[in-house]
């Protein structure tokens, strides 16, 4: 546990020390920390309208403005980022999770099952990400919970392949054959050797797959096929700024920059993460 | 002393590093004369590539030179401008390195390449390409024409080191460098390559730098051999002196490990103890002193200075001074 | 050579041939009555029996298959049953639009990156290179559609430089209509291929062959645009044929905020009136031409390169 710590205490000391790192390390947190305490920082209730106060421009009582319905867009904005990030952290750890079993399954497991599986990964990642959102989107209807399925779907192959590749390494790895020639159980080699050294990896490319799944939670809303109304969601706030995009700039504005910040955010974190963790991956980006 | 093509003067060369500045080279001094053969002998990391680079100035962007020159016909290369330095490459200095698998570009034919670094002439693309055709066909490269039209991984790496002397030798230069060219071939090409590049040599009167580690190469080909070591030269002077009579150890120990020279059928190959020192962190006195079996307290003090022993034999080492004195 | 494309598009067709199984099979996952979901409101009993039988939804879900792929292979994709007209038409009709817009998007950004990072290459470590690479990494960063819709608002609502929305009529027209969707969907694809084209000049530069032409005086201009960037480009015509996939989820967005014609926009219109078939038609096709345009960059790629030419 100890141990752990400094461990990550060492990592983050290293992304603070890259420029750009520490700017997304900024952004991320404050990001992070506007989502958990949204309920105590937003001025007004983000879904309350107030019919008299609608489409009006940036002031002191409304930062952002507010939208057709009178509602406050940075309060919408705050709580934008709590959906953002209840998307993206299931969807991400979640297919995390499933890529890395699957992953180790196909390099540690028989060759047909491997080829099988290799099948499946190139199958899933065959279709353009968007339109297989929208195909399961017009199956089963939009909801939150079909966003994270969705998401999910589409980026189990990538930890998938990354992680039946490691496997297939750490497998004829000479400290792997020694253990196995000591009669080392599948479940020891498996859990107790490779896991820790394959999950490294695995959590840089989520660090970087996050602004991605951000960007689709977003996308899908704006088209009015992700999280009903009216959970406010980015994506939302631009679908509406959209439709008055001559009358109100200010709320494509504010949908937009949050959507902005937060992908920039996350990039810059996960790819000094990335350098500080593992700098041989620099090289296969 | 009209007739030396390329003089190597009291120069010395750092490396900026973090750790501080690598003393790749260390006051080197050496000659060459029009079509004379001038063998480089030393293991590796003494400071023959970086020699190398200096002289053609393609070297990496931390590198300094800190003293001396670099004379070709009288000019100093280290000051000419880098346009001067490109009109030379490949024109009046040519150079085969090392490896042959990785000296030419995989993506271009042959054919396309040896017509490239013809760039110079006015020929036309025709003219230009029988050129290339007919030095193949010099460096022994049958159907030479229609092989102009391959690719570099089509060929096997005694037939790219073949192309890559031919590819020197085509604007008929005055100075060949020739970088270890048959360390990565085996034995019989290796002979085979020497005899052709012997050829080669007496008909267009060239000079050549020969770099290697193989004394047993450099005792048939050259005229005078260079040793280097550690980035300093510690012994100089005609090939035959250099190998009855050796005047520095390392020398010594050189054509012992060589083997060449080895007569009987030793079990273990002899090599030289030790490890080159660190050149971010020379020790004082003389730099093959902990490696040395003769060294004596006087070592340890004074760096010993390359001397004249005899003419046109060079050594640094106090041992000959002691002989001296006694 | 003839192997490897045999065998690439022999990959291709299989995978192609489970996506499609799986597309069909998730549409008869569904609970509920397909036809009833298909029509949705509309539903009549004329309709839901013409569909019925269309489908094949009374035989079992193999002959269903069987008849499925026997359609596909004749280019059949179904009939839309609210116009009657066939799904290939109306897909194929809507196709042209997004070609463009992709091969605008791929056009400008992988000649913009390209140069940058071809640039940024040659110039290792110098203040410009700093600074593209924070640029292209912000760029990779950027969505889609919010460029889209910020460029929109920039440029064709504030400035007036280019129009809103449509597709626009003959070729300056249609030009002039491409600049802001193409912009917006290329322009993480500038960042992408930059970073791409600087990490891989960057190691072949220090590459034994660039010393040797280097060495014969080659100059720098031919030493890096040829002899370099020759080998640089090639990841970068195997990441293009994966482009197609991203540019083609891209290009549904900016055929949305764009108003344009074109696959996104058709298929966003189908799921409003819930118009199945043309939804799975557009999918389909899209996933195919994904499956197509990977395989053929592979099979560019190693023609490009000799090395692969000879060893595949």
């Amino acid at each position: 546990m100890n141990k752990s710590r400094s461990e990550l205490g060492q990592i983050i000391r290293g992304i603070a020390r890259d420029p750009l790192g520490l700017m997304g390390l900024i952004i991320v947190g404050t990001i992070v920390f506007c989502a958990i305490f949204a309920a105590w920082i937003v001025p007004y209730d983000p879904v309350a309208m107030n019919i008299q106060a609608r489409l009006e421009g940036p002031s002191l009582a409304h930062p952002l403005g507010t939208d057709q319905l009178g509602r406050d867009t940075f309060s919408r904005v705050i709580m934008g980022g709590q959906v953002a990030l209840k998307v993206a952290l299931p969807a991400v750890f979640g297919a995390m999770a499933i890529g890395l079993t699957l992953g180790m399954i196909a390099g540690y497991g028989p060759k047909w099952l491997d080829n099988l599986l290799m099948l499946l990964f190139d199958t899933i990642r065959s279709f353009p990400t968007v339109m297989f959102a929208l195909a399961v989107v017009a199956l089963v209807g939009p909801s939150l919970q079909t966003v994270v399925f969705v998401v999910m779907a589409t980026s189990i192959p990538t930890y998938g392949r990354v992680a039946r590749t490691q496997t297939l390494t750490l497998r004829n790895s000479e400290f792997i054959l020694a253990e196995r020639s000591m009669g080392a159980s599948m479940a020891r080699i498996l859990g107790v050797h490779m896991l820790p050294n394959i999950v490294g990896v695995l959590a840089v490319l989520a660090a970087m797959d996050i602004p991605t799944v951000i960007a689709l939670e977003a996308g899908l809303s704006f088209l009015g096929l992700g999280v009903k109304p009216p959970t406010p969601s980015w994506g939302a706030l631009l679908k509406d700024g959209y439709a008055l995009i001559r009358q109100t700039p200010w709320l494509v504005v504010g949908g937009g920059l949050p959507i902005i910040l937060a992908t920039l955010g996350f990039t810059f974190l996960g790819e000094s993460l990335r350098d500080v963790v593992d700098p041989k991956l620099r090289k296969q980006r | 002393m009209t007739d030396t093509l390329l003089e190597i003067d009291h120069l010395s060369v750092d490396y900026e590093t973090a750790r501080g500045d690598l003393k790749a080279l260390r006051d080197i001094t050496f000659d060459i004369r029009k079509g004379e053969i001038v063998g480089i002998v030393g293991e590796s990391g003494c400071g023959k590539s970086t020699l190398i680079s200096s002289i053609l100035r393609l070297t990496a962007p931390n590198t300094r030179f800190r003293e001396g020159e670099v004379r070709f016909k009288g000019q100093d290369l280290l000051k000419a401008s880098e346009r001067q330095m490109r009109d030379l490459r490949g024109a009046d200095i040519s150079i085969v390195f090392q490896d042959p698998m990785q000296t030419h570009n995989p993506v271009l034919s042959i054919g396309q390449q040896m017509v490239d670094i013809q760039h110079r002439s006015k020929a036309s693309k025709a003219e230009k390409l029988d050129r290339a055709a007919k030095m193949l066909g010099a460096v022994g490269i049958p159907d030479a024409q229609a092989r102009l039209k391959q690719f570099p991984h089509e060929f096997s790496g005694g037939m790219r080191q073949r192309i890559a002397i031919a590819m020197a030798l085509m604007s008929e230069p005055d100075l060949l460098i020739a970088d270890e060219p048959t360390t990565a071939l085996d034995a019989t090409l290796e002979v085979q390559i020497i005899e052709r590049l012997q050829e080669l040599q007496s008909e267009l009167h060239c000079a050549i730098l020969f770099i290697s580690h193989h004394l047993g190469v450099i005792a048939e080909l050259c005229d005078r051999v260079v040793v280097m070591y550690a980035g300093a030269v510690v012994e100089s002077g005609d090939v035959r002196e250099i190998f009855h009579d050796p005047k520095h150890p390392y020398t010594r120990r050189l054509i012992d490990c060589d083997p060449g020279h080895i007569k009987e059928r030793a079990r273990v190959l002899p090599t030289i103890p030790g490890e080159v020192p660190d050149l971010a962190n020379l020790p004082g006195g003389c730099i093959f002193r902990d490696r040395c079996d003769q060294a004596m307290p006087r070592c340890a003090n004074e760096v010993p200075p390359l001397e004249q022993l005899r003419e046109g034999h060079h050594a640094a080492c106090w041992l000959n001074h002691e002989e001296v004195a006694s | 050579m003839l192997n490897f494309a045999i065998r690439r598009f022999g990959l291709a067709l299989l995978i192609l041939f489970v996506a499609v199984t799986v597309m069909f099979l998730m549409i008869r996952a569904v609970p509920g009555d397909p036809v009833q979901i298909m029509l949705g409101p509309r539903a009549t009993p004329e309709l839901q029996a013409r569909l019925t039988a269309e489908l094949a939804l009374d035989q079992p879900i193999w002959r269903q298959l069987v008849i499925f792929y026997t359609n596909l292979v004749q280019g059949d994709l179904g009939i839309d049953v609210f116009s009657g007209r066939s799904v290939t038409e109306i897909v194929f009709q809507q196709l042209p639009h997004t070609l463009w817009l992709i091969l605008a998007a791929i056009t400008w950004s992988a000649a913009l990156g390209i140069g940058i990072g071809a640039y940024a290459a040659a110039h290792p470590n110098t203040l410009i290179d700093r600074i593209t690479a924070a640029i292209s990494v912000s760029f990779v960063a950027a969505p889609a559609f919010v460029v889209a819709l910020l460029s929109l608002l920039i440029f064709a609502v504030h400035l007036q430089w280019f129009p809103a929305i449509g597709a626009g009529e003959g070729f300056w027209g249609r030009l002039n209509h491409l600049v802001l969707p193409a912009f917006a969907i290329g322009l993480s694809w500038v960042g992408y291929i930059a970073r791409l084209v600087r990490a891989s000049m960057l190691e072949v530069m220090g590459e034994n062959h660039v010393r040797t032409a280097r060495a014969f005086g080659i100059n720098e201009r031919r030493v890096v645009l040829v002899y370099a960037l020759r080998i640089a480009i090639l990841p970068v015509v195997t990441v293009i044929g994966v482009g197609m996939g991203f540019l083609l989820s891209s290009a549904v967005f900016a055929e949305i905020v764009f108003a344009r014609p074109g696959l996104g926009k058709l298929v966003i219109d189908s799921i409003t009136t819930r118009n199945y078939p043309i939804v799975m038609g557009s999918v389909l096709i899209s996933t195919a031409l994904f499956v197509i345009s990977t395989a053929l960059a592979d099979l560019i790629n190693a023609w490009l390169d000799p090395r692969a030419r000879a060893a595949k």
